[in-house]
């Protein structure tokens, strides 16, 4: 159970409905479909597939090199499949670049943030997409709105007027996520989030998975600590040498047979 | 408290050790309300808590009683730190304060259902070193641990149950973080520890017995008797989740059959909405519950009316004035609440002073881990420590 008080979230920004729980349709959200990628002789996607469902947090896990970033990039639209397809709601869609994705709903957040580090709060969660207001910046309604966000993925930040380059790594990832939730997707990707933080950092960004979880959408997460992957993932994919090496349930798993799949101990 | 009949200054040492044991109880309170707690004159306490305050064991701050000006005495926040820490199922949480009963800082992390206990010691050692360094002190200032743990727990702080707590049963969880920490650390069941917490800060802080109910992953009680826990001769007090309810059930983790916890804990509760809703969590639950779900709301209606059966016994046999609820499923409010009262009615006799009050839970979902920083407190001696 998360800190934050249970009902904070639903705003007027987006209107998730009354509940911000999970969608259970059975259509998956989005499906990767035996997509290939290669680079070179490097083959880093062998016909991969992947299905992520609304309100449903999946770990991606894999070794060094295992195309975990490679998938995560050809979700986001960055990387193109050389072969197979993507289908959002059943229906294939092909995502010539990030924007694209973005249009479709899918929100990424890559290893280096992407934040403005001399910016404040309010400047980086609407980096290149600031509002105005009579020809002028909408200063107060920015910040209302990145409060707003901040508060629904439970992130604490000392001031918006922080510049982002003061805060800590689990800060900056919270308003890394907090920016993607202007677009109001439906799929978020992060690639490796809880690299190289401390374990109260870990702690929050895991409280902003289980929160973007809860708002309804679908979450991919990369990351190697299965320790800290299975307490928020409702699924564990594995993929070795660019292909799927196993489905694990995340709460029921265990972490050697996960570790066995990623190493190719497993299956025998 | 016996009175020793002796010298002058024996005495004086002994209404001064009352004062500060009664405002270890109850956290804090008024000058005016520790002589209605105490029993001493005015003069006494006036002189004590001077005298308190002078040698730093406690802390006076102007406050106000019924729109009339009063002091509140505190503990000395500058006594040092103290933390609590809840090891729950699928998350640790820890609250760094002071013994004033501030907080100075609070982060739960999420962990899996199994995880074990050498990384679980680790973390909890790391949040804290870590949080304290956040707020610019030293792990030196952290006089003292209280850790909560989901089964129970001896006098000597070591698990008594087998297979409630897998992978933690054999540690001596005390001693490991006091290696690793440098400090005193006291352990003792999450359920023991809520009650503390709503006895001395929270909801029962006005009544001499009361029950404390939690219903999360598990179904917990803790038992105040006299404004003290009740924790029995195994600590094993109040495990109302393994009575009883159902003898032809299903065998729970416990090893007996039919308990309780087999047929409203998470696991038996999500099992029938599993079909329509496959990933559903216990917070999802309550969430669609309080948005009017009606097949949600069924399911903790049900569950309370099975909790009330039982709460209801115990009640019988303790006759407490009233039942705080805690635990994610309260959280619904009414929707649990309701059912509760009315099993409640059903199963217990009717005496002229009215049913037994069923509130929520003051401190919510932080009862447990406030209840181990209370523990904490209660169990540090701060006059030995402002003498040195």
């Amino acid at each position: 159970m998360t800190d934050t008080p249970m009902h904070a979230g639903t705003t007027a920004l987006h209107d998730l409905g009354p509940a911000p729980v999970a969608d259970d349709a059975r259509t998956p959200v989005l499906s990767v479909l035996g997509v290939s990628k290669r680079f070179g002789a490097v083959e880093a996607l062998v016909e991969c597939s992947l299905d992520l469902y609304a309100g449903e947090v999946v770990a991606l896990v894999g070794d060094n090199a295992a195309g975990k970033s490679t998938l995560a990039k050809v979700i986001a639209g960055v990387l193109q499949p050389d072969a197979g397809y993507l289908e959002i709601d059943g229906q294939p869609v092909s995502l010539p670049g990030p924007g694209a994705a973005r249009q479709h709903g899918i929100a990424a957040v890559f290893q280096d943030l992407g934040v403005c580090d001399n910016l404040d709060v309010t400047a980086n969660v609407f980096l290149g997409q600031e509002r105005t207001h009579r020809g002028l910046l909408d200063q107060g309604g920015m910040e209302r709105v990145s409060r707003e966000v901040l508060s629904m993925i439970g992130a604490n930040v000392p001031s918006l007027r922080t510049p982002v380059g003061r805060l800590s790594g689990g800060q900056r990832q919270g308003v890394a996520i907090a920016r993607t939730m202007l677009g109001e997707p439906r799929v978020v990707v992060l690639d490796e989030p809880m690299a190289s933080l401390g374990v109260v950092q870990t702690a929050e960004v895991l409280t902003h998975l289980d929160r973007l979880r809860s708002l309804g959408m679908a979450v991919l997460v990369i990351g190697h600590n299965l320790n800290d992957l299975r307490a928020v993932a409702d699924r564990i994919e594995v993929l070795r040498h660019g292909r799927n090496n196993g489905s694990f349930d995340g709460p029921t798993s265990r972490n050697d047979e996960i570790i066995g799949a990623i190493t190719g101990a497993w299956p025998q | 408290m016996s009175r020793t009949t002796g010298s002058q200054s024996s005495l004086r040492e002994a209404n001064r050790t009352l004062v500060i044991e009664t405002v270890k109880e109850f956290g804090g309170l008024t000058q005016v309300e520790l002589i209605d707690a105490t029993g001493l004159s005015a003069a006494t306490v006036s002189t004590i808590v001077k005298e308190l305050t002078s040698s730093g064991v406690v802390d006076t701050q102007p406050t106000s009683r019924s729109g009339r000006r009063a002091q509140m005495v505190t503990l000395s926040p500058q006594t040092g730190l103290v933390a609590g820490v809840h090891v729950a199922r699928r998350q640790i949480r820890v609250l760094l304060g002071d013994f004033s009963y501030t907080t100075l800082a609070s982060t739960s992390l999420p962990v899996p259902f199994d995880q074990p206990a050498d990384t679980g010691l680790d973390r909890i050692a790391l949040l804290l070193a870590e949080m304290i360094d956040g707020v610019g002190r030293s792990t030196s200032d952290l006089l003292a641990v209280g850790i909560a743990c989901p089964a129970p727990v001896d006098a000597t702080g070591m698990v008594s149950v087998r297979g409630l707590m897998p992978g933690w049963e054999d540690e001596q969880i005390g001693e490991l973080v006091a290696k690793r920490l440098g400090c005193a650390v006291h352990v003792d069941n999450d359920a023991n520890l809520g009650a503390l917490a709503e006895v001395t800060l929270g909801a029962s802080r006005e009544v001499a017995d009361s029950l404390w109910l939690t219903v999360s992953d598990g179904v917990g009680a803790g038992l105040v008797l006299g404004r003290r826990v009740h924790r029995g001769f195994a600590g094993a007090a109040g495990e109302i989740g393994h009575v009883q309810v159902d003898p032809t059930g299903s065998i729970c983790r416990c090893g007996n059959r039919g308990c309780l916890e087999t047929v409203v804990g998470a696991e038996a509760l999500l099992a029938p909405l599993r079909p329509l809703h496959p990933h559903l969590t216990l917070r999802d639950l309550v969430d669609r519950a309080v948005h009017g779900d009606a097949g949600c709301r069924r399911v903790i209606a049900d569950a309370a009316a099975t909790i009330g059966r039982v709460v209801g016994s115990v009640c019988q046999v303790v006759n407490p004035p009233m039942v705080v609820v805690g635990g994610p499923l309260a959280e619904s409010g009414e929707v649990f609440l309701e059912p509760l009262r009315a099993a409640l009615a059903q199963h217990t006799i009717r005496h002229l002073l009215g049913p037994v009050e069923v509130v929520p839970s003051k401190l919510g979902s932080t009862a447990e881990v406030t209840g181990a920083l209370v523990l904490a407190v209660q169990r540090t001696d701060v006059t030995h420590r402002s003498e040195t």
